[in-house]
């Protein structure tokens, strides 16, 4: 029995001892290998691959070798791979932590190779801009991809008609509540609310700064707190009360259930409610206009492609980025997504046209009347001050245990202080 | 093995001619059942949930996983790379309980026999190492591993889950070492055995609680760590099932049935490890804690 324990333990070993043999692999000679950080690895793996498999039939000297990190992770992955000094060549990176990549002086400047490059004039300027406004030097360290928008997504065969303003949203949400356990809407009172409730703060109000001339937030601006004061009345009324510590999967999940008649999000939730209710049960329409009639939209975080510093092979990392962003592959990356291409001409596909949501966030986006608000993505402690430390805090208003007025001032507070730090920092 | 069984004393037997089962202590039920019971159900309700979303197909919204399907399995298995994952972390997993225990076994003899200067402090300071969170030493191990040529193989992994495992576990070992005494070592080295000789011959057998102890936590921490998983490995098919785990949730999806399909892939090995070995687990736990 002993000898057939120790046996099947030394089996066990050599079969690891295997495993480990198996886990290095070597550089095919001849080619030039660059590492791609895919950094919302999973759910976008296969696209990737396949892009990969073109880039590679049509560049037969470049190897690229996939890297999918977990979006929860990205952060803190890019971070010690700068500090270790063994970051990949091309990385997947968006606005939302771009400026702190950039502080730690780890990505190239892609100025001047898209001045030279075919996709020079077709990429969109707005997701340009908002790159450009990410950096304190203005430079365009990320080769735009993608970007989103929210918007609201309702249940077809519960709401007839989108509201056209957010007082007929309000009634809307309160009529197609029905006890016990319909609602109207869910908020997202967990993870990420802080990001949603600012986008329909500044939707109502009409608002198209976060700061005015002096430097102070506009978030305590009487409309917006009239706002949260009206939207923090759903809570427990026409929402489930569980809303308080809802984040994106419990909020997609609720309403997968067909239970929510409207749930906020972005565009890039489309393919978990298709697999929930099908294409034609679902509907999205753009966060309703302000007092002016006008779409007022916070810009989404934009993501695309980063060549980092310390890479070898800049040539082939480059041709790469120029590959993805083409017209092709930014179609093809876009559809399977359902996101906003960059590519102009990819914006033009029928595809967009043919899913009705994305047209709508195309047309909206499109609109010259419609008025884009910036976030300060540039600030580091963006993400700390709408995550950490408020996201606890806007709980508290939805429990009843802070005033709106109370909790948008200490927002207020905190986006002016890091904004004078910053405006301080870099000469302003 | 015998000392290991609780010997109860048999029900008495039934008179003849009674039918079915003695009446039940109405008292015992409430006490010792109920509470049981509420939280068994409490404990499992949630991995009913994981089976529930992992067979049941997506869209569905029943409570019962009917009509079942082996779809998301497949979609882990297949397209998220779980067969390799799994793979991976079999190799880790078995890798360090292998060192550990060995290392483990060691130390905890040195500490238990021998009295040299320092022990005192140094049993501190493996204490106090458990203080220092994982991520604290990210920096320090990856340029280590680096200069090593380890970063993107498994050997970081192996390396870095058995130094983290090893301090608790060679406290935990010297409490088993110290439980054997020290006078049967000494009757085998009187019989002519060397100290190794006497060691594997009488104590080690005697340490089969304890090897089985450190050895199933040191597999099931390693097993479990994601941290490191993904900060010393940047290749693809060096990933381990915790990161397979965290791709299920994207940025603007989550695939619930793959969650937890997933979710039952990694928990399947824990639980057969704790269904094979909670016996001498109990048994070993408590044996360290009370002669440590």
């Amino acid at each position: 029995m002993k000898m057939r324990m120790a046996g099947a333990a030394l089996a066990a070993l050599a079969l690891a001892a295997a495993g480990c043999g198996s886990g290095s692999g070597s550089e095919e000679s001849g080619k030039t290998t660059i590492t791609f950080w895919d950094n919302n690895g999973g759910t976008r793996t296969p696209i990737y691959q396949e892009l990969i498999k073109r880039f590679e039939k049509a560049n037969p000297s470049i190897h690229v070798e996939y890297v999918g990190v977990p979006i929860a992770s990205v952060q803190q992955k890019y971070d010690t791979a700068i500090a270790g000094g063994d970051t990949p060549d091309v990385g997947g990176v968006t606005t939302s932590y771009l400026a702190n990549l950039v502080g730690q002086q780890a990505l190239e400047p892609a100025d001047d190779w898209l001045g030279k490059s075919a996709v020079n004039g077709k990429l969109a300027t707005p997701m340009l801009d908002s790159v450009r406004k990410t950096v304190p030097d203005g430079k365009l360290y990320v080769v735009p991809n993608t970007s989103n928008m929210d918007v609201i997504w309702y249940l077809k065969d519960k709401l007839k008609e989108p509201p056209k303003s957010w007082d007929e949203f309000f009634t809307d949400a309160d009529s197609l509540t029905k006890a016990p356990d319909e609602y109207g809407y869910t908020i997202r009172g967990g993870a990420g609310s802080i990001f949603q409730i600012l986008a329909e703060m500044y939707s109502y109000s009409g608002l198209t700064e976060f700061f005015d001339s002096t430097g102070k937030s506009t978030v305590n601006d009487p409309k917006n707190v009239e706002f949260l004061t009206r939207m923090a009345g759903l809570y427990k009324k026409d929402t489930p009360e569980a809303d308080v510590t809802n984040d994106f999967p419990k909020m997609v999940a609720q309403f997968g259930t067909g239970k929510i008649a409207m749930m906020h999000h972005n565009l890039g939730s489309y393919n978990d409610h298709v697999e929930a209710h099908g294409a034609d049960k679902i509907g999205a329409f753009a966060l309703p206009p302000g007092p002016t009639g006008k779409h007022t939209v916070v810009a989404n975080p934009v993501d695309g492609f980063a060549v980092f510093k310390s890479s070898e092979h800049k040539d082939a990392a480059w041709k790469f980025v120029e590959f993805l962003v083409s017209q092709e592959s930014n179609s093809f990356w876009n559809s399977k997504t359902g996101q906003i291409p960059a590519n102009t001409d990819a914006q033009n596909d029928s595809w967009v046209s043919g899913l009705p949501h994305l047209k709508t966030a195309v047309e909206t986006l499109n609109d010259p009347a419609t008025a884009v608000v910036s976030p300060p993505y540039y600030l580091p402690q963006f993400s700390s001050i709408t995550k950490a430390d408020t996201e606890p805090l806007f709980q508290k208003v939805l429990l009843g245990q802070m005033k709106p007025q109370e909790f948008l001032d200490t927002l207020a507070q905190k986006l002016t202080d890091a904004q004078a730090e910053w405006k301080k920092a870099h000469g302003g | 093995m015998s000392a290991d069984v609780i010997s109860r004393p048999r029900s008495p037997a039934l008179p003849a001619g009674t039918r079915g089962r003695p009446r039940r202590d109405r008292g015992r039920v409430l006490r010792l059942y109920l509470p049981l019971g509420l939280y068994l159900v409490f404990t499992l309700v949630p991995f009913y949930w994981m089976l529930v979303f992992a067979l049941r197909p997506a869209g569905s919204t029943t409570p019962v996983p009917w009509p079942i399907t082996f779809d998301h399995f497949a979609t882990v298995w297949n397209d998220l790379g779980y067969a390799v994952f799994f793979r991976n972390s079999v190799v880790v997993g078995l890798w360090s309980l292998f060192v550990t225990t060995v290392l483990a076994v060691m130390g905890g003899y040195a500490l238990s026999r021998y009295r040299f200067r320092g022990r005192t402090l140094f049993m501190v300071v493996l204490l106090c190492t458990q203080f220092i969170p994982g991520a604290m030493m990210l920096i320090p191990l990856f340029t280590i591993f680096k200069t090593l040529h380890l970063i993107n193989s498994l050997g970081s992994l192996i390396v870095a889950d058995t130094v983290f495992n090893l301090p608790l576990s060679i406290i935990l070992m010297s409490g088993f070492v110290t439980a054997v005494p020290f006078s049967v070592e000494e009757a085998a080295m009187v019989d002519g055995c060397t100290r190794l000789r006497a060691f594997l011959a009488v104590v080690l057998p005697q340490l089969r609680p304890g090897l089985i102890a450190v050895g199933s936590f040191a597999f099931i921490h390693t097993w479990n760590n994601f941290l490191f998983a993904l900060m010393f490995v940047s290749r693809q098919d060096s990933f381990t099932i915790p990161v397979g785990l965290s791709y299920t949730i994207g940025e603007y999806s989550a695939d619930f049935g793959a969650l937890a399909a997933g979710g039952v892939v990694a928990a399947l090995p824990v639980v057969c490890v704790f269904a094979v070995v909670q016996r001498y687990l109990v048994h070993g736990i408590s044996a360290g804690a009370v002669k440590g």
